[in-house]
Parts: structure tokens; C-alpha cells; sequence
């Protein structure tokens, strides 16, 4: 009964596992998502006493999530851009992909923020009495705007699921809904566009830390471009890795090879204006920026483990390279170069948030301040791991439920001559 | 930030930031309240069927969704841009005053071992519709179509009295773990009821005027219609893992297919065969 319901839902013409399969391949991410949910619980009733952040390290292991998952989950507004607005329509393979990826990546990050935030009972406190200084301000507004933004658009990737387009209203609603997806493309685009740079900005206007200030065009310091162009960088360049890895999990091929390529094209681009960006901004803060607030770069990297190989890394390892990479016909056609280099590339935005997020709250930035140091509490990594398995959860039952990859069932045949069995009744046709 | 704040001054930030907020929230809310209103009117206006079979066209591949003109040899590549609606298509307006469709050389068709008797027009998805003497119009399903589903575990059939529209669903066959909705091949009012012993499952009068069918198959274009869809047959079972036989075996469709491909998924052979993705 269960399974034939089960069936039911899936997409006609893909093939998922068994019921029972899937079931034991869901098991131990509800088992972590039950764990992070209790340690979320803990954080929210007890306070964030159970985490090891203080008044003075604030930032800690979930804001750097959230910025990375942000960054990586920017692939959604940035392929819904190409696909609906400059109408590159060989993105149409993974935009629901990308939508699903969005969709986990917000509301993970909101779920995280809350539970850093605190005091769950008032968080509607930040909309109605926003502090009209702080930049976090535009973020909380942009981030849940978005977020709301993301949820619409994945309704048409929701109600084209096979059973339950069979009601009548789903049907008309999710056509009439996609007919208009353009405007919200439209709308997430500048709205990612906002926060994203809203969330370097947040960085760069701390003049008391001049580790992470900068200085910039107007009221946006230079962070607030930086975080736009490597999130959109980046963001195809996750879109290639889930694809991929889904891909293995499922052995199955997703995306035609055309789709990597333009993916992987897109974010070379954008990695080698984000490497160039991000040299010239390193240069000026270094001889510049820093200097007139009273410290040498060098004085930055005397802490260790922050030496300058992050720096290095961060531009050099996980920018220049895999941007070279991305940017080679030859070696981005092969997956041996093309994943690796997308893989480091994301790597190199979660480095360059972990900079911004943990290396500027570790250092002195006074002379009777310490360098501080910070591992965060089982409480701490528990929520992150909650927020981990929902994300695989939502993908998961997405990926089994929902079209979220069109070209599969074409892709299908080119995988079944290794697959293929002697027929029941060969010759009868 | 907001006026209600404390410390809210006006000037030109609060303006840029009230005026994107609002916009953002404005263009959102009317997006979904248009796409609920648009949702609110078609089903007013019964056009679900339509928006259903406009839906699953989409879906379709691109060579699926190929012009009637393109398998007669008249285009080399072209997508059909009415979803397989030709009455409002000038193209195939033009196509026909040009060149006729090359009339019946018998009037049984034997076609890959299979009959296609030209009395009558066929529909892409494998229904044909006869017109009656009495001005209303027999419609049932093509023999490739028949044996695709060889003897249905149940076909759900609309009441007579009930309307079914071109394209829409006209009736609904089940077989093994396929659910098949069938197209119907033309607009009117459900008659009569027929079934698989009887020849036929629906015999349809014109709502008003005669039935217009200039959107079927007919005559010479039948021919290599099927010999394509005979295509899509081995294409769709190698698809779903089962053997890849060729025409050039020499053998014709068996009376029962699902039969013959009992591990395969015949949902998914059928959604394909039938325009159902």
C-alpha cells in the first residue's frame, strides 16, 4: 500500500529506489536532524550560555555558515537570472535544482539565525523595530524577503508533481504561476544582489576592526562587491558539485555535458573577476587601509594559525587556480578537472567567509586586548549538523519526488547498453 | 527605518529603503495574487484540460513535438508552435492549399501489420475519430494504441452527457501499473459510451456546427506518422530497460506488447507513447 503510494508520486518515466531503500537511506539524517533540533532546543530555552561564543567573540561557527550556505545557495537567484532574464536555455536542466538548493540554503541559514539570534518569542522584533543603524537590518529584511521570494518559486516545482497536479486548482495554479516566474527572477536577482553585499558590507564598515574594514564607493565598502561577485561565482559552481554528487548517489547522469560546461564557464568568469577584484582590494588594504588605522598587514598574520598562507590560499589555491581551470575548455570538459576545481572554488568562498567571520574576532585590535580563541560547543555543531541533514532531507525527498532534473529520462537511454539485460521475449516486436 | 521607529528621520536613504521594500513586497504580492486570479478564471472557464495538455506538451522532447509537415517530409526540422492544434495554424493553412493531402490508394490500410483504415482521421495520441453519418463522430483507439494496452485491467469512460474537448482527456485506461489518460481527438458532447469489445469507447455530436477536424492525421500522413511512432516505440522500451528489436527483424507488434515486456515499466512506455510525460 505504502509502496504503491510511494510510486504514485514519483516522476513517470525516472527511476528511484525502493521504498524501503530510501527509507534507510533517510534514517540517519532524521536521526541527526532530531539531534540538531534538540541541541537548537537547548541553545533557545537554556540561552547561548550552552555555546562557547561571549560578548566579545559573537560570531561563531553558525554565522560562518550562514554566510557560506548564502554564498552557495546564491546559484539560485544567479541561474534564475540567466535562465529568465538573458535567457541561457540550456540552464532550464538545472534551475529547479538550483531552486531546491536555494530554497534549503535560506531557510537553513534563517533556521541558524534564529537560534543565534535567541529569544525566539520576540524575533518579529527585528521587522518591527529594525535598528536603523545596523546593516544587519537590510540583510534580516533582504534574506527573509528572498526567502519568501524562493518558496514561491519552488511551489511550480511542488505542485508539478505527478499526483498532485491531478487536482484541477494545482494544475492551473502552478501553470499560471510559472507564466510569471520571470518576475521573480527578477526580484530575487536584486534581492540577492542586495544581501549578499549587504553581508560583506556588514564586515567592511568595522572601523574598529581594521582587519575586516575597507574603504569603498560611497556608503558600500569594498566587501559589499567582493561578497555580490564571489557568491555569483561560486554559485554555479555548487550547482556543478550537487549535480555531481547526486549524480554518484543516484547513478544516474542528470545534465547533459553542455550544462557543465556553460556552468563551469559562467563561474570561471566570474572567479577571475572576482580573483582580480579581490588582489587589488588585498593591495590597497595592505598599503592603504590598514596602515592609516595603525597596523601593518603583516601585524595580522602574526597569530597563528592565521598565517599568510590563508591569504594565499584564499586567493591564489582556491580562486586563480580552479578560475584557470574553469576557464580551459580542455580540462573543464573532463569531470577528473571540472569537479575538483568547483569544489575548491566553493572551498575558497568558505575560506574567505571564515576570514571574515573568525580570523576578525580572534584578533587584537587593542593594546591590552588578547588574540582569542574559539572551538564551537557541541550545542553549537549539533545545530549545524540539524541544519546539514535538513538540507539532505529536503534535496532528498525533492530529488525523489519532484522533476527536479528534466533531462533525465533522455539522459536514461544513454546509460542503459552497460545496464542492459536479455529481454523477456526478445524478437517478438 | 520605518516611521513607527524611534530615531526615524526622513531623508534620502529612508526613501530608497522604504521605496525598495514596499516595491519588492508590491511586485510580489501581485505577482501571486494575478497568478491565483489568471488559476481562479481558467477554472471558471473549464480550461484545465487545455492548460493540462499544454502542460504535458512542454514537457515533451523536442523531437516529440515535431510538425505533422516535418513527418510528411515538408520541413526538414520544425516544432509544432500550436501544440499539435493545427485548426488556427497558417502555416498548415498554407501547406494544404499548396498540396492536398494525397488521397487513400484502399480503403483498409494494412500499415507494419497493423490496421489503419483510412475512413477515418487519427490523432498523435493514438485515438481516431470517424464521422457518422448522423453528423456525430466515432472515436476510438488506433491499433498500435490497442496493442499497447492489450486487454485493459479497466477503462474509466466519461458519462454520455459529459463534454470533452480536442486535446483534452477523453477517457482513462488502466494496464498493469499504467494509468493512461487518452487524448481525445476532437471538441463535442459525449453520446454514447462504447468499450474494447465494441469497437470504439465514445461517439461525440458537435456542440455547435460541424466538428472541425482539420487538426488529424489523414490519408498519406498516416503512414510515416506511424513508422515514426513505431520509432518511439523501441526508443521508449530501450529506454525502460527492455530489448532494442528493429523493424528490420521482420516481425509485426504483437496483439498484447505490455505482455510481451512484462519487467518493463509500461507506466512509463505509455506515458511516452500515449503524450503523457
Amino acid at each position: 500500500m505504502v509502496k504503491q503510494l510511494d510510486k504514485e508520486f514519483i516522476t513517470r518515466g525516472v527511476r528511484r529506489c525502493s521504498t524501503p531503500r530510501f527509507v534507510l537511506w533517510l534514517t540517519p539524517w532524521v536521526a541527526l536532524l532530531i539531534f540538531g533540533a534538540y541541541c537548537a532546543g537547548l541553545c533557545l530555552v537554556k540561552g547561548l550560555n550552552q555555546t562557547n561564543m561571549d560578548n566579545r567573540y559573537a560570531f561563531g561557527l553558525w554565522i560562518f555558515v550562514d554566510l557560506t550556505i548564502i554564498a552557495l545557495g546564491a546559484g539560485a537567484f544567479f541561474t534564475g537570472f540567466l535562465l529568465y532574464i538573458l535567457k541561457f536555455k540550456e540552464l532550464k536542466a538545472v534551475i529547479n535544482s538550483a531552486v531546491v538548493i536555494g530554497v534549503v540554503c535560506y531557510s537553513g541559514a534563517m533556521a541558524a539565525l534564529m537560534v543565534d539570534v535567541g529569544q525566539p518569542l520576540r524575533a518579529w522584533f527585528t521587522f518591527w523595530y529594525p535598528n536603523v543603524h545596523s546593516m544587519l537590518t537590510e540583510v534580516t529584511f533582504c534574506i527573509s524577503c528572498y526567502l519568501t521570494v524562493l518558496l514561491i518559486e519552488y511551489l511550480p516545482i511542488l505542485l508539478k508533481n505527478r499526483k498532485l497536479r491531478d487536482i484541477p486548482a494545482f494544475l492551473v495554479f502552478e501553470f499560471e504561476l510559472h507564466k510569471l516566474i520571470y518576475v521573480l527572477a527578477g526580484v530575487g536577482t536584486f534581492l540577492s544582489f542586495f544581501h549578499q553585499g549587504s553581508l560583506g558590507g556588514l564586515y567592511g564598515v568595522l572601523r574598529g576592526r581594521p582587519f575586516a574594514f575597507r574603504e569603498g564607493i560611497l556608503v558600500w565598502p569594498s566587501t559589499f562587491f567582493l561578497f555580490i561577485i564571489s557568491a555569483a561565482a561560486v554559485g554555479p559552481s555548487f550547482l556543478i558539485c550537487t549535480t555531481w554528487l547526486v549524480e554518484k548517489i543516484s547513478g544516474k547522469r542528470l545534465a547533459k555535458d553542455r550544462v557543465f560546461d556553460l556552468l563551469a564557464r559562467i563561474s570561471g568568469i566570474l572567479l577571475s573577476v572576482y580573483v582580480l577584484a579581490k588582489t587589488i582590494d588585498t593591495l590597497i588594504w595592505i598599503n592603504r587601509t590598514s596602515p592609516s588605522l595603525g597596523f601593518t598587514a603583516s601585524q595580522y598574520y602574526d597569530w597563528k594559525p592565521f598565517g599568510t598562507w590563508i591569504l594565499f590560499a584564499e586567493i591564489v589555491v582556491c580562486g586563480l587556480v580552479p578560475a584557470l581551470i574553469l576557464l580551459t575548455p580542455r580540462l573543464r570538459a573532463q569531470r577528473a578537472w571540472l569537479i575538483p576545481a568547483a569544489a575548491v572554488a566553493c572551498c575558497g568562498v568558505a575560506l574567505n567567509r571564515y576570514v571574515q567571520t573568525v580570523q576578525t574576532m580572534a584578533l587584537p585590535t587593542l593594546s591590552f586586548d588578547k588574540f582569542l580563541t574559539y572551538t564551537p560547543s557541541w550545542q553549537e555543531t549539533g545545530t549545524f549538523l540539524g541544519v546539514l541533514a535538513y538540507g539532505v532531507l529536503v534535496y532528498s525527498f525533492s530529488f525523489r519526488y519532484f522533476q527536479i532534473f528534466p533531462e533525465e529520462r533522455e539522459l536514461k537511454i544513454e546509460v542503459r547498453p552497460q545496464q542492459e539485460e536479455e529481454p523477456a521475449l526478445a524478437g517478438r516486436f | 527605518m520605518f516611521p513607527w521607529n524611534y530615531g526615524f528621520h526622513f531623508g534620502v536613504a529612508s526613501y530608497i529603503f522604504l521605496g525598495a521594500f514596499y516595491t519588492v513586497l508590491v511586485v510580489v504580492a501581485t505577482t501571486i495574487l494575478s497568478a491565483l486570479w489568471r488559476a481562479h478564471q481558467d477554472l471558471s472557464n473549464s480550461k484545465a484540460e487545455d492548460i493540462r495538455w499544454h502542460s504535458d506538451f512542454h514537457d515533451l522532447s523536442a523531437a516529440d513535438r515535431a510538425c505533422r509537415h516535418v513527418l510528411t517530409g515538408e520541413f526538414k526540422s520544425r516544432e509544432c508552435p500550436n501544440a499539435f492544434d493545427c485548426r488556427g495554424c497558417e502555416t498548415h493553412a498554407r501547406l494544404v492549399a499548396v498540396h492536398p493531402p494525397v488521397a487513400a490508394a484502399e480503403a483498409e490500410a494494412d500499415l507494419f501489420g497493423m490496421s489503419f483504415p483510412l475512413d477515418r482521421m487519427y490523432h498523435r495520441g493514438h485515438t481516431w475519430a470517424r464521422p457518422e453519418a448522423d453528423g456525430t463522430v466515432t472515436v476510438g483507439l488506433d491499433d498500435l494504441g490497442a496493442r499497447l494496452l492489450g486487454t485493459p485491467d479497466a477503462v474509466d469512460l466519461p458519462e454520455p452527457g459529459s463534454r470533452v474537448q480536442a486535446n483534452g482527456t477523453a477517457f482513462r485506461i488502466h494496464k498493469r501499473e499504467a494509468d493512461v489518460r487518452v487524448l481525445s481527438p476532437v471538441d463535442g458532447e459525449v453520446v454514447e459510451t462504447g468499450g474494447v469489445g465494441r469497437g470504439f469507447f465514445l461517439r461525440v455530436k458537435p456542440l455547435d456546427g460541424p466538428i472541425d477536424m482539420r487538426h488529424l492525421l489523414r490519408d498519406g500522413e498516416v503512414k510515416p506518422w506511424l513508422m515514426r511512432e513505431l520509432e518511439r516505440l523501441q526508443l521508449a522500451l530501450t529506454m525502460e530497460g527492455a530489448s532494442t528489436p528493429s523493424l528490420a527483424d521482420g516481425g509485426v507488434p504483437v496483439a498484447d506488447i505490455a505482455a510481451a515486456y512484462p519487467k518493463t515499466d509500461w507506466d512509463a512506455v505509455c506515458g511516452e507513447m500515449f503524450l503523457e510525460p
